[in-house]
């Protein structure tokens, strides 16, 4: 009878807890539940091991056929789902709620997306990644040649398998440890849409790739040549939202041992679902030097303290951030002090500067945009009145002349009206009003 | 030639000057004498802050202003006292006094709260 009850109690709190903890959320913002569409079921098995990895890192992966008649990615209003991989080039139409736009607006409420085409890519995945600003070759029939760094095999093949080292410099992006061995990619190239300035080429082909149809006679410059051709990129949106766009489905899979491209995909999956480089700003304080309140103005020419803790999610924990270009502002229309945070190894940020010698509503801002994590936008507004007139220096040293010039002006003209007054009036023949002065007099004659 | 017909003009003028400026009465004289005062003040001023910067600019103007205004209203006192001045001959002397008196107190009241 009592394990029974421990038994409910333990499950009701289990039931209670799990869907805060399996659900992206501001504090863990790891993606959890994954809907993975894809053209043919027997992908779990030949890209077993990128999703096995995923499943290792704790994600809920939900395959379906992309034409499944009862795909929806909201139901009431709600997400099911943090993250969206299409391994599904050839789909011409999804099947249930899922269209293009349901699609985009997925990402635009802040999740993430994992799409792959490859040679058979349809209309519908290239408006995708049109959308996202790339652009996959237009001829329907090109891939990726290079005749120069390819990989090698037993038969000699048309060169479309091709071996690209040519990564992004990002730790963030592509993990700490460098990818050793090339990345081995079958697939179509794409350009990135140069309007779009949030997307990455994370692997592009090498100077000798060009985008043409292998089985045909070149007879036009192709469109698409060198490094120009993006074979991997990744979007960061505004709101945080990410995006990899990968031009082979094959890139996934398990077919290439001895190739850089497991951990290529596993770092790239551990960037796209927020495992890494995901930042927040917490404890914005600032206070005069020497207080520890803040308080609700400053004054012209006060000196002042800010910090603010930063922290980059792991994929478990909080980490505190290290970086040395942190700037905070203190703006009002345009930053009037641009200060660099000096940081305690330990997330905390802080820096100290006087106030400038301009009053109205300013903001401390910290705009922070850097490439592969997500951007920090925070901003507090403060007053900054002038001096009281009581603030004001008194009695200044240097201004001693300039008081005994004006005192003696002032001073001197008293023993002046006196004398002249005597003189001229005592002297005049006229009324002398000084001293014979009838108020009494004046009045009535007015 | 012209040079030394040019300085003995400078002389002669200068003499006819002195000797008209005698012919002055003392009371006009006085207010002169005031008037070069303030000047001369006004001039010191200029050149300490020159040595010294305008750090506290409101009290140099307000200094400076006191004796510029001050200059002023004393010429304007001895333009109207002038007996020789026939176009304020119809102003009585206790009222252009009055008006330097009240102006002089206006002026300071303003040269006080400016000099910080």
């Amino acid at each position: 009878m009592a394990t029974s009850g421990w038994f409910l109690t333990l499950t009701l709190a289990l039931v209670s807890v799990l869907p805060l903890c399996v659900a992206f959320s501001a504090e863990s913002p790891t993606d959890r539940r994954i809907l993975v569409l894809v053209d043919d079921l027997s992908i779990r098995s030949s890209h077993s091991i990128f999703f096995d990895s995923l499943k290792s890192r704790g994600f809920d992966l939900d395959f379906k056929l992309a034409d499944d008649k009862r795909l929806a990615l909201q139901r009431y209003g709600k997400y099911l789902y943090d993250g969206l991989i299409l391994f599904s080039p050839s789909i011409k139409s999804f099947g249930g709620s899922l269209n293009t736009a349901a699609v985009l607006d997925f990402v635009d409420s802040g999740h993430d997306l994992i799409l792959s085409a490859d040679e058979t890519a349809s209309d519908l995945i290239r408006d995708i990644a049109i959308e996202c600003g790339i652009d996959f070759d237009e001829d329907q029939s090109s891939v990726v040649i290079d005749h120069i760094s390819y990989a090698v095999s037993e038969k000699e093949g048309d060169h479309t398998l091709i071996a690209s080292d040519d990564f992004i410099r990002s730790d963030v992006i592509l993990g700490e440890k460098k990818i050793e061995a090339p990345v081995l990619f079958r697939g179509i190239g794409h350009s990135l849409n140069a309007a779009n300035s949030l997307v990455l080429k994370v692997l592009s082909a090498s100077p000798s790739a060009y985008s043409a149809n292998p089985n045909s006679e070149l007879s036009s410059p192709p469109s698409l040549t060198g490094t120009a051709i993006s074979l991997v990129s990744v979007v960061q949106a505004r709101n945080n939202a990410r995006i990899v766009i990968s031009g082979s489905l094959d890139l996934f899979s398990n077919r290439y041992e001895k190739s850089g491209n497991e951990q290529f995909v596993t770092e790239l999956s551990k960037w796209v679902f927020h495992e890494r480089g995901h930042l927040k700003a917490v404890n914005v304080k600032h206070n005069k030097a020497g207080e520890k309140a803040e308080p609700a103005m400053y004054r012209i020419n006060d000196d002042l303290e800010y910090s603010v803790e930063i922290y980059e999610w792991s994929g478990t924990s909080w980490k505190p951030y290290v970086a040395d270009d942190v700037q905070v502002q203190f703006y009002m229309m345009s930053p009037y002090v641009l200060r660099t945070l000096s940081h305690d190894q330990k997330g905390r940020y802080s820096t100290s500067f006087k106030v400038p010698d301009v009053y109205g509503v300013f903001q401390f801002k910290v705009e922070y945009q850097k490439l592969g994590y997500t951007s920090l936008s925070l901003s507090k507004q403060i007053p900054v009145r002038p001096y009281k007139h009581n603030e004001y220096e008194r009695f200044i040293k240097a201004a001693y002349p300039y008081y005994g010039a004006s005192f003696s002006m002032h001073h001197l003209s008293v023993p002046q009206i006196a004398g002249q007054s005597s003189i001229y009036l005592l002297s005049s023949d006229r009324t002398n009003f000084l001293w014979n002065f009838d108020f009494e007099k004046q009045i009535s004659e007015l | 030639m012209v040079k030394s017909s040019g300085s003995d003009d400078a002389r002669a003028l200068i003499r006819s000057l002195r000797v008209a400026y005698s012919a002055t009465p003392t009371t006009l004289k006085i207010i002169d004498l005031y008037v070069c005062f303030a000047v001369l003040t006004a001039l010191i001023q200029a050149v300490y802050m020159g040595m010294v910067g305008s750090f506290p600019f409101n009290s140099f103007l307000s200094g400076e202003l006191s004796c510029i205004g001050t200059a002023v209203l004393a010429v304007c006192l001895r333009i109207q006292v002038n007996k020789e001045n026939k176009e304020f001959k119809d102003l009585p002397l206790e009222r252009a006094f009055a008006d330097f008196v009240l102006c002089n107190l206006v002026l300071h009241l303003v040269i006080m709260n400016f000099l910080g």
